[in-house]
């Protein structure tokens, strides 16, 4: 590549990784002024907090784009990372602008459950799935936010429809079974999952609605 | 089970603290390619039984030798320090019971596992060893909860 | 530093309750004049470590009344010291100190608030938001005779909290107190209020 003057143009801003559920990708604005202008970025990670390396990322050399997923450079949660880029346009480039220092494990968003839901008259039941870790391709087995969060709950919350009342319950383990609900009812569920300690963003599942079954006693009169 | 000696704390204050300090802290350390607690995997390599050892070995390690070797003048800083120091204080005395029931037991993993952070500390000079252990916080304070959870493995 | 020929404050107090702090004292009366006041503190550990370093209180350094929340500085469960001098213009009193120092774990506690409401046959609480350092132990039972006593402990705050599913035709009662892990101490149980499904609120 044609070296280009260093410090050229201004840096790249708002650099930082959006990181859900492992996967971590860094993202940056356009330098300062410079939003509609043609400019191509370079990306580096720092192998490791604690090494001494930067290593250039590849697919993320000469790119168009404001982001960069560094999923598989920085997979080890344990550990804390550093990432930078720089702007290019024609033969002037930015200085680097560099990320704080990332750590996984502690910063990483966990994204809502999957939520299964079954009705008969009186009842809903709710299966809840953990979101999984990221993983580089199918094939590789899938590991739970849950294994990783041993204190990882739910925060279900249910909406009678008829009543106009929320009201929600923390729960641990996969199964609700919400009993003595009313007949003929639409009630909404929307679960969040949490992790006691820092505080970490969190995104709430897809509202879901089901209503139950009519009364069958009162159908058959 | 085999850790004894918990210590029940609300830790959630206290990582807030960190968290609103840590990127000014974090700054302020120019050397990325070396760390203190996290070489080598120390801490995460520390068993069950080595967790009381550990706990009180690094409490001492901060109270005694790294608050003392850094220089403050940040007020919103300094409040957030002065409360992790003394987070760190109150532990230090909710410990002194199970040490005195002799059930902090120092092995030679755990021993091993402190002067390595020792050492990594004075291959620095004094204020570079304790801004670069003040922005490993994080990961002390993650150990600590982790470890001094009632119900983790 | 001014001369100080300005009284300092006298009757340094702290009256703290649900792990909210108030430092008060007797204001200084300059007459005309407007008076300030700095508040400082250090914890045990500036005190055994580091007996030169006071830190400016996050919300009166400085303050026109004669109190201070002292909430945001006590962030842990160990002995604060705490001083306060007042300022005219250039002149400076000199500082008065608290006596004895002040522990968090000191505070008053009280049963918390609660709204103990039913949706159909769900039972459903809502209790007092007094912040992140609390949880609530939450009693419930069956007024019946014999009725064994459950207990859940509750985390959410301001929200209204499923607690039980009752079953028709029953009274449930329900009791509350606060837990501070910080401190590790409980409030007082709160009164008991009870439900009837498919009836009103029962006094006791």
């Amino acid at each position: 590549a044609v070296p280009c003057v260093s410090g050229g143009l201004p840096k790249p801003t708002n650099i930082t990784f959006f990181s859900i559920n492992m996967r971590n990708i860094l993202q940056w604005s356009p330098p300062e002024g410079l939003q509609e202008a043609e400019l191509t970025y370079t990306v580096q990670y720092f192998i490791r907090y604690g090494q001494k390396k930067w290593l250039n990322k590849s697919e993320c050399r000469n790119i168009n784009r404001t982001c960069c997923d560094l999923s598989v450079e920085t997979s080890d949660y344990e550990h804390q990372y550093y990432a930078k880029v720089k702007a290019i346009w024609e033969t002037n480039c930015s200085k680097w602008a560099e990320t704080g220092r990332f750590y996984p494990f502690l910063e990483t968003q966990i994204g809502p459950p999957e939520v299964a839901l079954s009705t008969d008259e009186k009842s809903i039941s709710i299966v809840l799935t953990a979101p999984e870790k990221w993983k580089r391709n199918p094939e590789e087995s899938s590991i739970s936010m849950q294994q990783i969060y041993s204190n990882l709950k739910y925060n279900v919350s249910v909406y009678n429809a008829k009543s106009n009342r929320t009201w929600s319950q923390c729960v641990t383990n996969r199964t609700l079974v919400l009993s003595w609900l009313e007949p003929d009812t639409l009630y909404c569920v929307r679960v969040e999952t949490f992790v006691p300690g820092p505080p970490r963003l969190a995104q709430p599942s897809e509202k879901q609605c089901v209503r139950t079954q009519k009364d069958q006693t009162s159908a058959l009169k | 089970g085999l850790r004894r000696c918990l210590v029940s704390m609300d830790m959630r204050h206290v990582v807030e603290s960190f968290q609103e300090i840590k990127k000014a802290i974090q700054a302020k350390d120019t050397f990325q390619n070396v760390t203190i607690l996290s070489t080598s995997e120390t801490l995460h390599r520390i068993k069950p039984l080595d967790v009381c050892c550990v706990t009180k070995n690094l409490l001492a390690f901060y109270v005694d030798k790294v608050f003392k070797d850094h220089q403050e003048l940040n007020p919103q800083i300094l409040r957030k320090l002065s409360s992790i120091a003394n987070f760190f204080l109150y532990m230090q005395k909710a410990l002194q019971p199970c040490q005195k029931q002799r059930q902090c037991h120092c092995r030679e993993e755990a021993t091993n596992a402190t002067r390595i952070i020792h050492d990594n500390y004075d291959q620095l000079e004094v204020r570079s060893a304790a801004i670069k252990s003040l922005g490993e916080l994080d990961v002390f304070l993650a150990w600590l909860d982790k470890n001094h959870r009632e119900n983790s493995a | 530093d001014g001369v100080a020929i300005l009284p300092a404050p006298q009757n340094l107090s702290v009256q703290s309750t649900n792990m909210k702090h108030l430092l008060t004292w007797s204001p200084v009366m300059v007459p005309g004049e407007i008076i300030y006041y700095f508040v400082e503190y250090q914890g045990e550990y500036e005190s055994l470590y580091m007996s030169h370093v006071w830190i400016p209180s996050s919300w009166c350094s400085p303050t026109k009344g004669p109190e201070c929340d002292i909430t945001d500085d006590i962030t842990a469960t160990v002995p604060y010291n705490l001083r306060v001098r007042a300022t005219q213009g250039s002149e400076t009193s000199a500082w008065s100190t608290l006596k004895p120092p002040f522990n968090r774990n000191s505070t008053i506690l009280t049963p918390p608030g609660m709204d103990v409401t039913k949706d159909g046959f769900h039972l459903v609480i809502k209790l007092e938001d007094l912040g992140s350092q609390f949880e609530f132990l939450v009693a419930y039972w069956r007024r019946e005779p014999g009725a064994k006593e459950h207990v859940k402990v509750v985390r959410s705050r301001g929200i209204p909290v499923h607690l039980e599913t009752m079953e028709p035709g029953a009274a449930y009662c329900v009791k509350v107190q606060t837990f501070v892990k910080a401190i590790g101490r409980h409030s007082p149980f709160s009164q008991a209020e009870c439900v009837k499904v498919q009836g009103e609120t029962l006094p006791l």
